[in-house]
């Protein structure tokens, strides 16, 4: 199966080795990988701004980049919900809309690929800690996808769930939200480290780099001894 | 007499515009919805499943609920005034208390108002001072625990509301699964040409309030206690 | 009051807030247990997602017909003894409002809840006339007494307020003697008011939904004043904001189980009272007089735009329940009586951009507001069409921002120019970078480490690490 990797600003500029990790994994379970190199972001930071009509470039850019993938993996919720709006973005657009239509139903983020597309539970991943799961907004609320992730963690040998008090609330991150109100976000993060902490996990483990930034960020800051990993370095870790 | 309708025309006018349209003369049909659960609920449940979820819901809204038969009623009734300090007590001028050979006035230890439009204002008067209210329930609802009354000549507004404690007496036939049944009655009538009452109260249990510190008081402008009697007919 | 609430800028009010402990701990417990009951109800009634596809439905279908139904509810509610009057204006309901008051020589006014009352400041004009206006709800009648402090909820109005607060406020405002237990402040609310109510000339309440086809008001309370303030004056006025309209007596019911599972987790509140008109020729108790007053106040400028959804509200405050930035700066940071999601939605079309144009940032998009909408408003969707609007029509973003974005567009259409921004990022960022992180970032990146680190960039990135591999493999 051939797999178009999406791998997202995040992943390609600060966190190499949750890409390195998604391509070793996808492999491992058996998919052909094709990053295309033209690829850049979707255009969240921007529409989410406000800037729709700067990140309808990006978008269209991005459009035109996978127009030829059978499927777009990425390891990323939030980005994943953006690709899956670009419907409504391009509504009414005779030239955009239903290529704007035909990625997003090719798009998936990497667990729900691995998940509802590959229907696979267990990778054969194993890792030995205390673990606690970060639901990220986008991915559970917008893009709807609460259960893959966590099927695929249950299956990991050695891992320990515990659950994450306040799950459902915000991190604080919100792209430029955690630039442009930084006192709230700050709150939040600080509330949501609080919770980590509560959860007495080894780990936090998260599907979007964006809150794993902010929440790692936070942690540490107060240096706190919890790790904070992205799931992919997780299920890519051999049992 | 039929109230004024002022600054109508402008003001719809205006609105239709906004919408970028003429203004609708026509009778807009309202569409069949397509989504309809309300329909569902409690929807295979018999009557006396109604009453075991009726009496469950009055758990937890702070609500009383005896049950007895006709026989029983005027007895369980009296019981119920005694029990609560007796006092002044007020209740609707309703041919069901009849029906149901509830006859109160008639106790000589018993200190009964019986609402009555010919006195006017010293309903309201006699009424506030009372310890206790009772009305019969129009219809019931099984899921909230509620009880819902027509107001009428007989049947003030202020006999469930003014006094301490109010009192409803349910007959069984009177229970339904939920508001949408109630709802749907009131439509039908309606459609019927009869006029709906002046005043509808959907009651359920005493008043409350969360307002200080989300804590719940029970009882703040209405009854602070409320009693449901239901009545196997 | 007016909408408008507090004269401190945006960021003053954040920071008031922000510092406000007891406030923001009781606005996280109340999230907690308003968020708690609402799920529970929701389950309990089951097929929840059904039931939120039929409100959004009905609330649709309504606004788009909002003319005809409107106009078949004030002719139902003529044919009933009510008089209508439609107000465009704050102005013109005030006006209308005080005339009434003033041809019946009213000297006291009992007023229940009512949230498009204090939206159009109708206590200032009824006082500037020398009318006595008791508010009746217990939370508005705790905050008309501490000298009018705004609501900073549109469901609980005083949540900002302890027991000792409010022990203080009837103490020095009403000879008050008893402890700051809630059930003795409640006690003596209750003594008070009675005889407010029985004194009163006139009732003044909101309106939850109006049954177009009856034309009739329902009113949706726990504590009781809202049947005292229609039941005991000879004269009601009821104020609706002019979107509160249900077709039939089946729509309305499916709305108020929405809301009051949506906004306390009850099945039904204590008292939902539908009333219709004039009391009848033998009644006693009920009013001689009635009038509806349907306010527009801006509604109408909402139809027929992207925002049109928002006028589905019916103000059962659970996006308020959920809002993480809400928990943090509570209701008074937004500056209008219209708080969290659906007051930064709301609050800038009614008030304008002017005087509101942060509230559409004060989100971080979180999307729990429109998870959690009983008739599926898409209220994180609005805020950025109104940062949309704010950016492009408008054009009042900040400069700096408005260049990154610019540069934003450029970098992400091009590989090339992308290509080059994301080699440069680690030789731009290197200077920060103190053992593997920043601590003490400059520019966009200060705010952010204010609270957190910022990872440091990778020695490669990762489109490098997989080209090399590639070269490698082949």
């Amino acid at each position: 199966m051939k797999v178009s990797l999406f791998i997202t600003c995040l992943s390609d500029i600060f966190y190499g080795d949750v890409g390195k990790d998604t391509v070793e994994l996808l492999e491992k379970l058996g998919c052909d990988i094709d990053f295309p190199e033209a690829q850049t972001c979707c255009g969240q930071p921007a529409y989410n701004s406000g800037y729709v009509s700067d990140a309808r470039k990006s978008m269209k850019h991005m459009i035109e980049v996978f127009e030829h993938a059978d499927y777009v993996v990425t390891p990323s919720g939030s980005c994943a919900t953006m690709f899956t709006e670009y419907p409504n973005v391009f509504k009414g657009d005779p030239k955009w809309e239903d290529r704007a239509i035909a990625l997003a139903d090719k798009t998936y983020e990497l667990t729900q690929f691995i998940v509802h597309v590959l229907q696979t539970e267990d990778v054969g991943a194993a890792y030995h800690a205390k673990a606690t799961y970060h639901t990220s907004c986008h991915m559970s609320r917008l893009l709807n996808e609460r259960e893959a992730p966590l099927k695929l963690l249950e299956q990991v040998e050695g891992l320990e769930l515990v659950s994450l008090p306040n799950a459902h609330d915000c991190c604080g991150f919100g792209g430029t939200f955690s630039v442009k109100m930084p006192e709230i976000s700050e709150q939040m993060v600080a509330e949501k480290a609080k919770h980590v902490d509560e959860a007495n996990a080894d780990i936090l483990i998260g599907a979007d780099c964006g809150c794993l930034m902010n929440i790692g960020g936070r942690i540490s800051r107060e240096n706190k001894p919890v790790k904070v990993m992205h799931i992919a370095s997780i299920l890519n870790r051999q049992g | 007499m039929a109230g004024k309708i002022m600054n109508k025309k402008h003001f719809l006018n205006h609105v239709a515009g906004q919408l970028g349209r003429e203004r609708i003369m026509d009778t807009v049909e309202r569409p069949e919805w397509k989504h309809q659960p309300q329909w569902n609920v409690l929807k295979d449940a018999s009557q006396d499943e109604l009453v075991d979820i009726l009496k469950e819901q009055c758990k937890s809204i702070h609500t009383e609920v005896l049950e007895t038969n006709k026989e029983q009623l005027s007895s369980t009734i009296q019981d119920m005034i005694k029990d609560n300090g007796g006092g002044q007590v007020v209740t609707w001028d309703d041919p069901r208390f009849q029906d149901f050979q509830v006859n109160l006035e008639t106790q000589e230890d018993l200190n009964i108002h019986v609402w009555d439009p010919r006195l006017g204002d010293e309903n309201i008067r006699i009424t506030e001072q009372a310890n206790l209210g009772i009305t019969f329930s129009d219809i019931t609802l099984a899921e909230s625990g509620t009880v819902v009354l027509f107001s009428d000549a007989g049947k003030g507004r202020s006999v469930s509301l003014l006094p301490s404690t109010y009192i409803a007496i349910i007959p069984k036939n009177t229970i339904v699964p939920r508001m949408t049944q109630a709802a749907e009655m009131i439509e039908e009538k309606v459609a019927n040409g009869e006029q709906v009452a002046s005043c509808v109260n959907f009651i359920s249990g005493p008043s409350n309030s969360a307002d200080i510190e989300m804590n719940l008081i029970v009882g703040v402008h209405g009854p602070i206690k409320a009693t449901y009697i239901i009545v196997d007919d | 009051m007016s909408m408008k609430i507090g004269a401190e800028k945006f960021d003053e009010r954040v920071q008031e807030g922000l510092s406000d402990t007891f406030m923001r701990g009781a606005v996280s417990s109340a999230q907690t247990r308003f968020r708690n009951g609402r799920l529970n109800a929701a389950e309990e009634l089951g097929g929840w997602e059904e039931w939120r596809n039929l409100g959004e439905e009905i609330r649709t279908h309504t606004l788009e017909n909002i003319d005809y139904y409107l106009d078949l509810l004030s002719e139902k509610v003529a044919e009933r003894g009510g008089h209508v009057y439609f107000a465009q204006t704050a102005e013109e309901a005030n006006n209308y409002i005080t005339n009434v008051v003033k041809k019946k020589e009213a000297k006291k006014i009992a007023k229940s809840k009512s949230m498009v009352s204090e939206e159009i400041g109708l206590n200032d004009a009824l006082k500037d006339i020398g009318a006595e206006v008791v508010e009746t709800d217990l939370g508005e009648w705790i905050l008309q007494n501490d000298d009018v402090d705004p609501p900073s909820h549109i469901v609980t109005p005083a949540l900002h307020k302890n027991r000792e607060q409010i022990r203080e406020v009837f103490h020095d405002k009403l000879g008050y003697s008893k402890t700051d237990k809630p059930e003795e402040l409640a006690l003596f609310a209750r003594e008070k008011l009675r005889e407010e109510f029985l004194d009163a000339d006139i009732g003044i309440t909101g309106c939850n939904f109006a049954v177009a086809d009856t034309g009739t008001v329902t009113l949706v309370t726990n504590e009781g004043n809202a049947r005292m303030v229609t039941s005991l004056p000879d004269t009601q006025i009821t104020v609706m904001g002019m979107e509160r309209v249900a077709p039939t007596w089946n729509d309305m019911e499916v709305l108020v189980s929405l809301l009051t599972r949506a906004a306390v987790g009850q099945k039904l509140t204590s008292y939902i009272t539908s009333l219709t008109g004039v009391k009848e020729e033998d009644d006693v108790d009920g009013p001689e007089e009635f009038h509806l007053v349907i306010v527009d106040n801006g509604r109408s400028k909402i139809l027929g735009t992207e925002f049109q959804s928002a006028l589905h509200c019916i103000r059962c405050a659970a996006c308020i329940n959920v809002c993480p930035v809400y928990r943090h700066i509570g209701g008074h940071a937004y500056g209008s009586i219209y708080p969290g999601p659906i007051g930064a939605v709301l609050t800038p079309l009614l008030g304008g951009y002017e005087d509101h144009k942060e509230l559409p940032y004060a989100s971080s998009l979180c999307g729990a507001c429109t998870e959690a909408c009983p008739v599926k408003i898409p209220l994180h969707e609005l805020l950025i069409r109104h940062r949309e609007k704010i950016v492009e029509e408008k054009g009042e973003a900040p400069v700096f921002e408005n260049i990154s974005m610019k540069a934003f567009g450029m970098g992400t259409a091009s590989p090339t120019m992308y290509n080059i921004g994301t080699k440069l990022a680690p030789k731009v960022m290197k200077p920060m970078v103190k053992d593997e992180v920043i601590s003490k970032g400059v520019g966009p990146l200060k705010s952010w480490t204010t609270a957190r680190d910022f990872p440091a960039p990778g020695k490669q990135r990762f489109r490098d690490w997989y080209k090399k591999r590639q070269r490698e493999e082949s």
